[in-house]
Order: structure tokens, then C-alpha cells, then sequence
């Protein structure tokens, strides 16, 4: 009889080996599946833009002919504001999922094991971005059969997408930062009300030169205002230039980075309770 | 020995006993219950205010779009669709409160006990009627610092704050009918957007003039519209018989409606017990 001694081929790594990746892609997957096996906590995320884009677009339809308004459509003006919204959205439901899963003790569970820290936020944000890409993609299918046009071509459906892409991963560092601070539904209301808050004190309805008063002076200085502009970059006449990019751009890798370390920290502080 | 007789206790007045009195004390209960827990219904009161106000400052220069009546500002074409939103939003909340005692139990109890039904249902609608009342005057009293100006005078105001009562109750009544049949809070809660929708899908925040195609289609027959309209009339144009009427018996129909709905299904529900 041959002994074959196992240890020398196949020797078990260690726990602390466990990288980042692996563990976020594992708990990616795993809010990817709760989509089909609950989709009525996803369905409305994906419903709320698009009745916001047609109702929107239906409602405002005349403020087209204010003179000087950037594009013929209203569809086209406001279905940006809807991807935006509803990628936004689909980052603050991480957050949700997160109270939920500290609730049922599963964020304990998931500390016991060799999983790296930084994986309890990466992997929802991949998540997220999953999420803002199918908000997106169809938010954009149903937009066009209601008379949305790409008025400089498929280009400009890359600052779509990078602009829902952006605001998802805020909206996830956001989410998740409150979740672990309040770890209870206290966080939720929060979470949406700053969110939305954010997101309507920008030229989200007309642009800056046809508002007045206060509002005005609010979204001049609004740094979502640049995300929402960026969003919009292919949607409307005017063409696309670095100009009317760069902030959008500046804005997302700023606000993106300090909400993830909001997330971060909001983590640790989680660890020491 | 001393013997005392204990006399006998005093029969309460008959009036303790009737429909009514059973109505005012639910009612009581109802409208005490709004007033300890702010918090509910604080939102219905900002959220009307603050799309008030981003509309004033976003659409100013929209009121001189064709088809948008002769008005002052957007803030006094606002004012009868911040209305109407606050009382759709703030109506839920009784219903809401019914599918919680539902879920408790007090409902059963409250069956069990020799109440009238109607005084059930009517008395826990009496807190939203009272609220929308309040509505109605807190939003016009908040914004007249702002430039609003009725010009309906007191008649409109007072016209608007009955209207305001009976869409409330019809409101109400809608949602309590749901929270009856379903026995579930959430379903309540889950059932809110579709007012959203028959918000939006109305004249409440552009004049019906401006939309073409489906949306003008869904919005001239939808009976918001038409409510709104009423309130509008009382505070751009002056008091007239037609707007009062509009502002009126259009809610009151939908409230004969909505009740008789509400009844008859807590009457199967009994039946099914």
C-alpha cells in the first residue's frame, strides 16, 4: 500500500491570507442573489426612477419653451436626474440591508471570520454599483421608448453611467457610514432625507440661470450640482467639453472617498462596541 | 350593626351611550394621538413647504409659459398642490394607526366591546379630518410672509380649510379601507405611493394646459385636477361659486365614496371572522 502525504501538495493557507477581493466579490454575490430572491425590496428602486423620469417629464413637459432651456425634450432633461436619483437610491438601500443584517446579527457573524474589514464595505459597494448599472441601463431603455435621445451620440451615455456609478458609491459610504452609527432604522430616515435634500438643491429641475432667489445661490455652491451636470452632459445641446466635466468628476472621487471613509470609520467604530 | 346600603351608582346620560359620543371619544383618542407623536406627521407639514418653495424659486420664470394663468408668482399657483400634498401625505397616518390596531388587537377589542362600527372607522378618520383642517391653515399661514396672496379673502381660505377636512376624511377613509382588508401596516405604508402617483399625475404642480399626449389625457380626468383647480381658483382668481363648489363637492363625492368603501369592507371582515 502507497501512502501519498497530502500536506506536501496541498498545504491550507492561512486565515490571515483571506484578501479583500475574494471576500467582497462573496458578499457582493450575496446581495446580488437577495435581488431574486426578494424582489420586492428591489423592484420600487427600479419603478421610482423611471415613474419619476415619465412623471417628471409629463408634468414639466412646457418648461421647454422657457427661452434658453438646454434641450427640446424634457424627457432628456429629466431622465438624467432620475438615473441619478435611483442609483443614488440604490446605494442608501446597501445601508438598509446593512441595518438589517446588524439587526439579525449577521455583521457579527461575518466579524468572527478571517473576512478583512475593508470587505464589509467593498463588497456592498460592488453591490451597489451592480445595482446602479441595471437602474441605469434600464431607466435609459424605458426613457428612450418615451422620446429620450442621445443628442451627441452613444458617448454620451458614459457621464450617465459614470455619474450613476459616482453617486451609487456615495450613496453606499453614506448609507452604510449611518447604519453603523445608529444600527437601527433611526439611520434609514436619515440616510434618504439628506440624500434627497442633496440632490433637489441643484439645478435638478431648471438650470441655474432660469431659477431665482435662493435656490440659485444654493446650487451654485451644491458640489451634487456638477454630478447631476455631468449626468446630463449627453442629454442636452450644448456640447460635451472638459469644462462642464471635470467638476462632476472632482466632485464624485472627493465626496466618494470621504463617504467611504465615513463607512470606514463608522466600522471601527462598530468593532469596539 | 350598622348596615349602609350602597346606592346605587348613577346611570350615566343616554348621551354617553349613543353613535355620537362613541364617535367624539374615538375621535378624541384619534386626534390625541396626532398631537403626541409629532414626529408622524411633522414631515406632511415640511415636505409640501419645501417643494413649495424649490418650485417658486425653479419655475418663476415659467409663469409666463402659454397656457399658464395670469398669476403673481408660482408661489400663489403652488399653493392649492402643497395643500393637496400635505393632506394626501398626512391622511395616511390615521389609516396607518388603524392597521397598527389591527395588528395589536385593540381593533378586536374595540369589536367586542358594544361600539357602533361606523363610530370606529369615523372616529379614528376624525384625527386626519382635524389635522387637514390644520393643514390647510398652517400652509397658508406659513407662506404669506413669503408674498402669497389669496384673493378669495377669507371666504376662499375657509373654503379651502373645509375642502381640506373632507379630502382628508376621503383620503382617510381610502386608506383605512386598505388597512381593513389587509390588517397590515405595511400595506398601508406600501399603498402611499400610489397617491404620489395620482399627485403627479394631475394639475397639482403644472397647469393642464402646458401637458400634451397621455399625461394632459390622465390628468384632465383625473379628479385631483380638478380639486386642485378649485383650491387655485380661490387663491388666484377671488371667491366664486364655481371654484367653491369644485373645491368642495368634488372631495365630498370622493369621500361618500371612500367611506362606504371602508364600511363595507370592515363589514366583510366581520363577516369572515
Amino acid at each position: 500500500m502507497t501512502t501519498v502525504d497530502d500536506t506536501t501538495t496541498h498545504r491550507p493557507r492561512s486565515v490571515a491570507a483571506t484578501r479583500v477581493l475574494p471576500a467582497s466579490v462573496g458578499l457582493m454575490r450575496r446581495s446580488i442573489v437577495n435581488i431574486t430572491r426578494l424582489p420586492s425590496a428591489f423592484i420600487p428602486s427600479i419603478m421610482m426612477p423611471i415613474f419619476q423620469a415619465i412623471a417628471f417629464s409629463g408634468t414639466f413637459f412646457a418648461i421647454i419653451q422657457i427661452p434658453g432651456f438646454p434641450t427640446d425634450r424634457s424627457i432628456n432633461w429629466f431622465l438624467p436626474l432620475a438615473v441619478v436619483m435611483g442609483s443614488g437610491f440604490a446605494g442608501i438601500g446597501i445601508g438598509f440591508t446593512a441595518i438589517r443584517d446588524l439587526e439579525g446579527g449577521f455583521y457579527d457573524r461575518m466579524r468572527l471570520t478571517p473576512a478583512p474589514r475593508w470587505s464589509l464595505i467593498t463588497g456592498p459597494l460592488l453591490a451597489a454599483l451592480v445595482r446602479s448599472l441595471i437602474v441605469t441601463t434600464i431607466v435609459f431603455a424605458v426613457g428612450s421608448l418615451f422620446g429620450a435621445r442621445l443628442t451627441h451620440g452613444p458617448i454620451g451615455l458614459v457621464p450617465l453611467y459614470v455619474a450613476g456609478l459616482g453617486i451609487a458609491t456615495i450613496g453606499t459610504g453614506w448609507g452604510l457610514g449611518l447604519a453603523y452609527r445608529f444600527r437601527d432604522m433611526r439611520a434609514a430616515a436619515i440616510m434618504q432625507l439628506t440624500f434627497f435634500l442633496l440632490i433637489f438643491l441643484t439645478e435638478a429641475q431648471t438650470p441655474l440661470y432660469i431659477m431665482e432667489g435662493w435656490l440659485e445661490s444654493v446650487a451654485r455652491i451644491n458640489p451634487f450640482n456638477n454630478v447631476i451636470r455631468l449626468a446630463r452632459l449627453g442629454f442636452v445641446d450644448p456640447p460635451m467639453t472638459w469644462d462642464d466635466t471635470w467638476g462632476g468628476l472632482l466632485a464624485i472621487a472627493v465626496f466618494s472617498a470621504l463617504a467611504l471613509l465615513f463607512a470606514r470609520r463608522g466600522l471601527a467604530r462598530l468593532s469596539r462596541v | 350593626m350598622t348596615v349602609t346600603a350602597t346606592a346605587p351608582a348613577p346611570t350615566r346620560p343616554e348621551l354617553h351611550q349613543s353613535t355620537v359620543a362613541q364617535t367624539l371619544a374615538m375621535s378624541k383618542r384619534s386626534v390625541l394621538s396626532l398631537w403626541r407623536q409629532p414626529s408622524l406627521v411633522v414631515p406632511s407639514l415640511i415636505f409640501p413647504l419645501f417643494f413649495a418653495a424649490l418650485g417658486t424659486a425653479s419655475f418663476a420664470r415659467a409663469t409666463s409659459i402659454p397656457g399658464f394663468p395670469a398669476v403673481d408668482s408660482y408661489l400663489d399657483f403652488a399653493l392649492a398642490g402643497a395643500v393637496v400634498q400635505g393632506i394626501l401625505f398626512g391622511s395616511t397616518v390615521g389609516a396607518t394607526a388603524l392597521a397598527t390596531d389591527i395588528e395589536n388587537g385593540f381593533f378586536d377589542r374595540l369589536l367586542s366591546s358594544p361600539s357602533t362600527r361606523s363610530g370606529i372607522i369615523v372616529g379614528r378618520m376624525a384625527g386626519g379630518m382635524v389635522y387637514g383642517f390644520f393643514q390647510t391653515i398652517f400652509f397658508i399661514t406659513v407662506l404669506l410672509p413669503f408674498g402669497l396672496s389669496i384673493k378669495g379673502g377669507v371666504a376662499g381660505v375657509l373654503t379651502m380649510a373645509i375642502g381640506g377636512t373632507i379630502l382628508a376624511l376621503a383620503v382617510g377613509a381610502l386608506m383605512s379601507a386598505m388597512a381593513i382588508k389587509t390588517g397590515s401596516s405595511e400595506a398601508v405604508q406600501g399603498a402611499f405611493p400610489l397617491l404620489f402617483i395620482a399627485m403627479f399625475f394631475s394639475s397639482a404642480f403644472f397647469p393642464r394646459e402646458t401637458m400634451s399626449g397621455f399625461y394632459g389625457t390622465l390628468a384632465d380626468i383625473n379628479p385631483i385636477s380638478h380639486l386642485v383647480e378649485g383650491f387655485r381658483d380661490l387663491t388666484i382668481e377671488g371667491f366664486s361659486l364655481s371654484a367653491a363648489v369644485r373645491s368642495v363637492v368634488i372631495p365630498a363625492i370622493l369621500a361618500v365614496l371612500a367611506v362606504t368603501l371602508a364600511l363595507r369592507t370592515l363589514k366583510h371582515r366581520l363577516a369572515a371572522r
